[in-house]
């Protein structure tokens, strides 16, 4: 059974050592707290939990943050992956120093998973955006690289046999191209591995068409917290509007349940979590808001991921050795 | 003669266990009624124990051989004598040594129309525990084996702390009328309670968390009461406590891997949250990891840094101080509070 090193934030994140909990009785995934023992133990005691499948590791320094000691435990092979909920650039800066990146990638990359639209029935309900913030500018390579990342992911995660990958741009006319986005349209139209359905625009991030979307960082980061705050700014909109008029605050009310909904399934609060690619473990982080669900959703994609062996798959799709 | 020489030359004082069976040796089901119901008809190789159990029991009994200690091993359990071959034949089938076994006898509850007894344990088995210790030897000691599915803890405290003469007479018959024990039984358990013998008493209540109740909610029970989530943990405890030797610790954690599943992370976390919980103190954790890594039953670990050794020495000493406490008169009242389903009367009452 795969054992997930949990970041408690040194056992301040009371949410995830109750999603540790949950997850010890009712899965068969291991996990592995790391933070203070004694303020993990306070909130353990409260709880229903399994002592065989939940470990708890203190940092060994009183200087060391749980992120870096879960990341260590990851790298001496006590843990098979990580999940935190720490913020992404603090997460890469730690897996840069601990883990190793898999052979021939150049950088990592930062994946947010996000709802879309289905086209067929049994399409995957979830999308893949990366690069979302790993790093701010990049080449042609790395695009084609994110692709070939993502495309592993989605393989062996979603399962999908050939997922369809698109490159953001502002549409598919070669004039609104700079170097880098023809280079890349170029050399992944080309790429045997990969199904390449051409460049999407914006409004196609949440249709069904692509299963993998690739981008540079900064625009991917600008994507995600797009549809991240969309909703919240619908919201805030809508309220606006029924604080002028008596009949919108009645219509308000009526849509509610809808809003409601929307808003989850727009919230990335409310999803398990996304992957960074192209180190040789499975690294998931969270949001910062993420809840009770979601870390236990993190949780089991993290042991989804290992299980399927997703480090292995993207070095193979890399044209690396395959790692076990 | 010294003191010192009297003191090991001394028989040790004789070991008495007592196990409840259902969810603490057999992992029963009867949380509906057709499991109920198939329950009753078991057979006996139909019968499934508790991970580690019967491996603990013929534990004990070697270590106590091994020693020269004398030991008796009771069961007493709340099912009908009707099932009882069944269970004799599961407990031969385990090897598992014994010295008695006791059954409730509920056809008679039922011809009386005492349905009300049907469900109700604590006053049943209190009266056999104490039956039990008008016959047991002089200054006997005893440990206390349940779970946490109904009243053990309950029964338990009350039986530890009438032999430790820390619940009156006149008290007992109070907490035994408020848990709804049958008026015309009460009576017969507090002349037994006051008759038994001074001397000896209950060391240790050992709760399998069968329900996985959070062990905090049985810390009303006090520190004598241990709540532990497998055998291997009560295999710990019974360790540091010298009724097992860590070899036989590893073989109850051998039968766990190699019958049960289990892994050595497995094992290291359980060993683990003992320390956490501050059940065992990490001394007596290094004590029978030792032995588990020889028997390649625990992986390595890396030597800790000092601050971590500091912490683990003061943990040592909390752990320690803890134990060595004087056992103190539990608060009923509070138990009640907490767990009010026990205190079935006065619910009942509340109603009328």
């Amino acid at each position: 059974m795969p054992t997930i090193a949990l970041d408690s934030l040194g056992g301040a994140n009371l949410e995830m050592v109750r999603a540790a909990a949950r997850i010890s009785i009712a899965t068969s995934i291991e996990c592995l707290l790391v933070g203070d023992e004694g303020r993990i133990q306070a909130v353990l005691d409260e709880l229903e939990y399994n002592p065989e499948q939940l470990g708890v590791r203190p940092c060994a320094l009183a200087t060391e943050s749980a992120l870096a000691a879960g990341l260590r435990a990851v790298a001496t092979g006590e843990a098979d992956a990580m999940v935190s909920a720490s913020s992404a650039q603090d997460c890469l800066t730690a897996c840069s120093r601990a883990l190793a990146l898999l052979p021939g990638v150049r950088r990592p990359a930062l994946a947010a998973v996000y709802p879309r639209q289905t086209e067929y029935p049994g399409q995957d309900r979830l999308a893949l955006l990366l690069d979302v913030g790993a790093s701010v500018r990049c080449g042609a390579p790395e695009l084609v690289q994110y692709a070939l990342m993502g495309a592993a992911y989605a393989r062996r995660v979603s399962k999908i046999a050939a997922p369809r990958v698109g490159l953001l741009g502002m549409g598919r006319d070669a004039a609104r191209h700079d170097e880098v986005l023809a280079a890349a349209n170029a050399a992944l139209a080309a790429h045997p591995g990969l199904t390449y359905v051409g460049e999407v625009e914006g409004h196609e991030l949440v249709r069904g068409r692509v299963d993998v979307i690739v981008c540079e960082g900064l625009v991917g980061g600008v994507a995600a917290g797009l549809i991240d705050g969309l909703t919240s700014a619908l919201v805030d909109v809508a309220r606006a509007a029924g604080e002028q008029r008596l009949v919108w605050r009645v219509g308000m009310r009526l849509f509610a349940e809808g809003i409601e909904r929307l808003q989850a399934l727009t919230d990335f609060a409310h999803y398990g979590g996304a992957p960074i690619l192209g180190f040789d473990h499975v690294f998931i982080t969270c949001h910062a808001r993420a809840d009770g669900a979601a870390l236990d959703n993190a949780i089991k994609l993290a042991a989804k991921a290992v299980r399927a062996g997703v480090p292995a798959g993207i070095a193979a799709a890399l044209g690396g050795p395959a790692q076990p | 003669m010294t003191r010192v020489l009297r003191f090991r030359l001394a028989r040790p004082a004789p070991l008495l266990c007592r196990w409840d069976l259902d969810k603490t040796y057999l992992r029963s089901e009867f949380d509906t009624l057709r499991q109920l119901w198939r329950t009753a008809w078991e057979r006996g190789e139909d019968k499934v124990a508790v991970p580690g159990v019967p491996e603990l029991v013929k534990a004990l009994k070697t270590a106590a051989d091994r020693h020269g200690r004398t030991i008796a091993t009771y069961f007493v359990s709340a099912s009908p004598p009707q099932i009882g071959k069944a269970i004799r034949d599961k407990l031969a089938l385990d090897r598992v040594p014994y010295d008695g076994i006791t059954f409730k006898n509920q056809l008679e509850h039922l011809k009386r129309g005492k349905f009300r007894n049907l469900r109700e344990h604590v006053g049943f088995k209190l009266g056999e525990l104490l039956r039990g210790r008008r016959l047991a030897p002089p200054g006997a000691h005893e440990l206390l084996f349940g779970d946490d599915w109904e009243s053990d803890p309950l029964t338990y405290s009350l039986y530890a702390d009438v032999l430790a003469g820390l619940l009156p007479v006149a008290a007992l018959g109070v907490a035994l009328r408020r848990i709804g024990v049958d008026p015309l039984v009460v009576p017969e358990l507090t002349t037994l309670a006051a008759e038994v013998r001074a001397g000896g008493g209950v060391e240790r209540i050992l709760i399998n968390l069968a329900r996985r109740t959070p062990p905090i909610a049985l810390r009303v029970f006090g520190p004598r009461l241990v709540p532990t989530f497998n055998y291997f943990q009560t295999a710990l405890v019974l360790a540091a406590m010298g009724h097992l030797d860590p070899v036989d610790v590893a073989t109850i954690a051998d039968a766990l891997v190699t019958r049960h599943g289990y892994t050595s992370r497995r094992l290291g976390y359980s060993l683990d949250d003992l320390v956490r919980r501050g059940v065992l103190t990490p001394h007596a954790a290094r004590v029978a990891s030792g032995a588990l890594r020889r028997a390649r039953l625990l992986g390595e670990v890396r030597p800790s840094p000092p601050v971590a050794r500091l912490r683990e020495w003061a943990h040592d000493v909390r752990t320690r101080r803890r134990a060595v406490l004087p056992p103190a008169a539990l608060d009923y009242g509070t138990i009640f509070e907490t767990f009010p389903n026990l205190a079935r009367a006065r619910a009942a009452e509340g109603k009328s």
